[in-house]
């Protein structure tokens, strides 16, 4: 006899998508983790349009990572038509993407994952009690949202960003503010590494590969060689060639795998394989809480989010004490048949655009793979082993259920960029 | 100013809730990225339901449901069938609800090929995932408000609110975008030879791509009562080819274009 029990759906994750577990006789027989969200077409709805709205169209794919596949969108296409984009742009293309990575980690940390480890069903549940966490989330949100806006023109799908260059650049005042924003926010981040470090995490290792952007210097963030802690060593131009995308029954998005095996892309990934590189302050921190990476815990990837909330502050007041921005005119390009590809780290991971133009500058055709794509599998592998580990501890369908959900909300996926509500559907074979 | 009847008697605070069908999640961001006001707003209203931050979230009976995201499935329609019956007022919030938005590029293509260049097996899109044409949410539903943007702007939720909270009937942005253009004193893009949109689109966005010295797009949608044909002449003078300028207006919002009469297929 089965029994099929439909729990709630399981919420606070960025889009929609389902999970459907089995279990006979008090052992998993089937996992299938997917998303259901509408199909939207998006590499199918660039084809035959001009190279100059592509990156305003594929940065409609996803809200809180917009900035991300407009700076991809950008390079993918200066790519093909072989454009060097001057110093400036890179460095206001870069303070962009930082100020992005604040906002999805802060969001993320505070309002998506960190009521599961206070006991509240949300941020505005936990406010009175927790009233300086919440404000300060809210602080570093805006301060993200306040360095896209003075940087790219709008907090979400950016304008000023264009193919060759910026069409405006911050003023003097837009610097000073952001400075002084940035500095007061400083203590807010160092709090919140001390907060995601303290936590109480469930122990879940697998043996997974991880893969991120290299950096010789600091971390990595738009371009850079990809490496993996299993000898992954590739350019982001021929990145492609190493992933296998596939189709599965039960979900709209694709999945991914490299050598048929599921992989890791994100902030556990990039802090895993830049380590290195983090100042002696933060890795005090982390060591005063026992916190040891290269980590194989998915469950750390919070914890890497908030080392990267700290690094990404302190690096852009470098960049802004550093640089002074003026106008200038946008590269000097003719638009030209070829393919375009880049690889940039998302606030989720690896995310690759790849455009085919012909000589008048319409794409012919485009393929794009975002980091939700890549962690899926993974991410369903993870789903498996935890909830054999609790059944065998016998733990209740209650508890278990509530797990997944912190499980998956580690992995901060982002179901628009490929998934509907996620939805546990529980069947039970008696 | 007629008030609203629903909640003259209760004197309760409002059940709001904050709903997705397909979309980016970029316009329930926009509302939940209002730092300086998003905790004394909270505290004026009872938010029942907003399963992107919530993990408990209500069913229904619904004073103010926000809706984002367009109709791509069969799903989509379900969950908005069901919301619009659960609530008193219905509000499309963002261009996915109000015009359809990008995917609506689709309706322009040949339908099949958009979709087989996407995924060479469609099995998996079967049952209630299975496409149906991206529509605006009033295509499938009454709606009662809309405010359109790319995503929309925070002061217009902030003020249909306050107008909700008021008991006042909540009045929606309707000039063109030059209108707050001209108000900061902006370089105008056409004059500049430009391919500018502004003159046809609704504003409420305080004209930020021009801010920019970015051409508007067109990413709130058409003016109903805007001088369509005198902006395609002007756009013709500026040497924008016919052909690129119906692309452009298939991007956000396509069918309203066509009806209101402009030819972009």
């Amino acid at each position: 006899m089965s029994k099929k029990i439909t729990l709630n759906h399981i919420t606070k994750v960025e889009g929609h998508a389902n999970l459907d577990v089995e279990i006979d006789d008090g052992k998993l027989i089937n996992c299938e983790l997917g998303a259901v969200e509408g199909a939207r077409f998006f590499e199918g709805i660039v084809v035959g349009r001009k190279y100059d709205e592509i990156k305003e169209i594929t940065s409609r794919i996803c809200g809180i990572c917009s900035v991300s596949h407009s700076m991809t969108s950008l390079k993918a296409t200066e790519d093909a038509f072989g454009i060097d984009v001057s110093e400036q742009t890179k460095l206001l293309r870069e303070l962009m993407s930082i100020g992005e990575r604040i906002r999805s980690h802060a969001t993320h940390l505070y309002f998506l994952a960190l009521p599961d480890y206070l006991g509240c069903e949300s941020a505005i549940e936990m406010a009175p009690k927790y009233k300086k966490e919440v404000e300060r989330a809210l602080y570093l949100m805006k301060l993200g949202n306040e360095i896209i806006t003075k940087v790219g023109g709008r907090q979400m799908h950016p304008v000023s960003s264009v193919v060759g260059g910026f069409t405006h650049i911050p003023s003097k005042e837009d610097m000073k503010f952001l400075l002084s924003m940035l500095k007061e926010s400083k203590p807010y981040a160092i709090k919140t590494l001390k907060l995601f470090s303290k936590l109480k995490y469930p122990t879940l290792e697998i043996d997974s590969e991880h893969i991120a952007l290299y950096r010789e210097e600091g971390q990595p963030l738009l371009d850079g060689p990809i490496i993996s802690d299993k000898g992954l060593k590739t350019t982001s131009r021929s990145y492609v060639d190493f992933i296998e995308e596939y189709i599965v029954k039960h979900s709209t998005a694709k999945f991914a795998v490299r050598n048929g095996r599921g992989y890791v892309t994100g902030a556990l990934s990039r802090i895993n394989l830049n380590y290195r590189t983090l100042s002696p302050k933060t890795k005090k921190i982390l060591s005063n809480h026992h916190i040891l990476f290269p980590s194989k815990n998915i469950f750390h990837n919070n914890v890497a989010q908030a080392v990267e909330l700290v690094y990404w502050i302190d690096n852009a007041i470098t960049i802004l004490e550093n640089s002074e921005f003026k106008q200038e005119p946008l590269a000097d390009f003719s638009p030209r048949a070829g393919v375009g590809r880049a690889a940039t780290e998302a606030p989720r991971g690896i995310l690759f655009h790849e455009y085919k133009f012909d000589d008048k500058g319409n794409v012919e055709s485009c393929n794009i793979i975002t980091p939700t794509t890549q962690n899926l599998r993974s991410m369903e592998d993870h789903i498996r082993l935890y909830v054999e580990n609790m059944l065998e501890a016998k733990k209740e369908q209650g508890y278990i259920t509530v797990e997944i959900e912190k499980l998956i909300r580690a992995y901060d996926p982002c179901f628009s960029c490929s998934a509907h509500f996620l939805k546990v559907n529980w069947k039970e074979r008696k | 100013m007629s008030s609203l009847s629903i909640f003259k008697k209760e004197k309760k605070k409002p059940r709001v809730a904050i709903h997705s069908i397909t979309g980016c999640a970029g316009c329930q961001l926009v509302i939940y990225f209002i730092r300086d006001k998003l905790l004394e707003l909270l505290g004026e209203i009872n938010l029942v339901a907003a399963p992107m931050i919530k993990g408990k979230n209500e069913k229904g009976s619904y004073d103010i449901c926000f809706v984002e995201g367009m109709v791509a499935c069969q799903k989509d329609f379900d969950e908005l069938k069901k919301w619009r019956e659960q609530s008193k007022f219905l509000v499309a919030w963002g261009t996915c609800a109000t015009h359809g938005n990008v995917p609506g590029i689709k309706i322009y293509m040949d339908k099949e090929g958009v979709e087989n260049r996407v995924y060479k097996d469609k099995s998996h899109l079967d049952g209630d995932k299975r496409p149906v044409v991206p529509s605006p949410i009033k295509e499938c539903v009454k709606v009662d408000y809309e405010i359109s943007g790319c995503p929309p702007e925070e002061i217009e939720f902030l003020r249909m609110m306050q107008r909700f909270l008021m008991n006042v009937k909540p009045v929606v942005y309707n000039e063109p975008v030059c209108v707050e253009c001209t108000q900061r004193e902006i370089k105008c893009l056409l004059e500049d030879e430009k391919e500018c949109l502004g003159p046809m689109i609704r504003g409420g966005c305080n004209a930020l791509c021009p801010a920019v010295n970015h051409a508007c797009t067109g990413c709130h949608g058409p003016l109903e009562d805007a001088n369509i044909p005198q902006v395609l002449k002007l756009l013709e003078e500026n040497g924008i080819p016919k052909e690129l300028v119906k692309q452009r207006l298939q991007k956000y919002a396509g069918p309203e274009f066509e009806k209101l009469g402009v030819k972009i297929r």
